[in-house]
């Protein structure tokens, strides 16, 4: 017997909306082209706050000069790419509920929120203790580190998910 | 103290998107040596993105019936060669020249389609990397 999960992705991708976008002449392209280009807002900017942590890239600026300014644009990127990626996946949701490189990709997604959440409770709660430090706290750079590595496993498997 | 771990965890990430290797090729999926024309009646039309798909119930020279899927371009690749949604419908008979799918299923890349008005379209993506010219009629059809 089929999972209600399943069902719903099935329903979904049957849909007006998720039938017109997967037979469309364009509309794909264009949403697609959305999606890959906010990589650059969303894992870009992530990218930028990783590497102040890791005191590689602007360590003569205060941490805080560096990432305040960000935050709000991080934001846009990410919601940007959650709004095209759910139109992609309502477009193909029935293929794409079996596909194990789609649910890795979601389940990191998931593992970066949670390592997100990590930093903010710790060392950025402090972040006047070592703000003018070069390098960040140790729990910090392992936040950032793995945010590094994750989210380029993210666009990676992103980019895997056609060929399953 | 800190800087070799940095560039550690930075060499790694890199890395690590060496996975994404080469573009969505031809070459990828279907062997360029192993052309095939099938004949068949059209069973059931996939007009999507990325690639469509259609379906086709070929009889083999013996007269035993299988079906075979046939993957081509998106259709706002196909509609900009003159091949609109609609053109084709079930119970259609398609001719398509195309390439083996390299894991031995029922499978081809069409690379040449001749509608049942009698027109021929490329069927492919351009820029695959797959043969630029179809097969020669009268290859095997399995």
């Amino acid at each position: 017997m089929d999972s209600l999960p399943l069902h719903f992705c099935q329903w979904l991708a049957a849909s007006w909306v998720g039938t017109s976008i997967r037979e469309s002449d364009n509309l794909f392209s264009v949403i697609e082209t959305a999606h890959v280009l906010g990589i650059v807002v969303t894992a870009g900017l992530i990218a930028i706050v990783d590497l102040r942590l890791l005191g590689i890239l602007l360590s003569g600026s205060p941490a805080s000069d560096v990432i305040r300014p960000l935050v709000k644009l991080t934001w846009c990127g990410f919601t940007w790419m959650l709004a095209s990626g759910f139109l992609l996946f309502w477009s193909e949701a029935d293929r794409l509920y079996a596909n194990p490189v789609f649910r890795a990709k979601l389940v990191l997604l998931v593992i970066l929120g949670l390592n997100q959440l990590v930093f903010h409770r710790t060392a950025y709660r402090r972040i006047a203790e070592w703000d003018l430090n070069p390098t960040a706290p140790r729990t910090a750079r392992l936040t950032a580190g793995l945010s590094l590595v994750g989210w380029l496993a993210v666009i990676a498997l992103g980019r895997a998910i056609a060929y399953l | 103290m800190h800087r070799p771990l940095s560039a550690l965890v930075v060499s790694l990430g890199l890395t690590s998107s060496f996975t994404c290797a080469a573009h969505h090729s031809f070459a990828a999926e279907f062997d360029g040596t192993k052309p095939v024309r099938l004949v068949g009646v059209i069973t059931k039309i996939e007009w999507t993105n990325p690639h469509s798909y259609f379906y086709l119930d070929v009889k083999d020279s013996k007269g035993v019936v299988s079906n075979w899927g046939c993957e081509a371009g998106n259709p706002g690749a196909l509609s900009r060669r003159g091949w609109k949604r609609g053109d084709i419908k079930f119970g259609d008979t398609l001719i398509v020249d195309g390439f083996l799918a390299k894991d031995g299923s029922h499978l081809i890349d069409a690379r040449r389609v001749i509608l049942p008005d009698g027109r021929y379209v490329f069927g492919g993506t351009p820029g695959d990397g797959g043969p630029e010219d179809a097969p020669a009629a009268g290859a095997a059809t399995h």
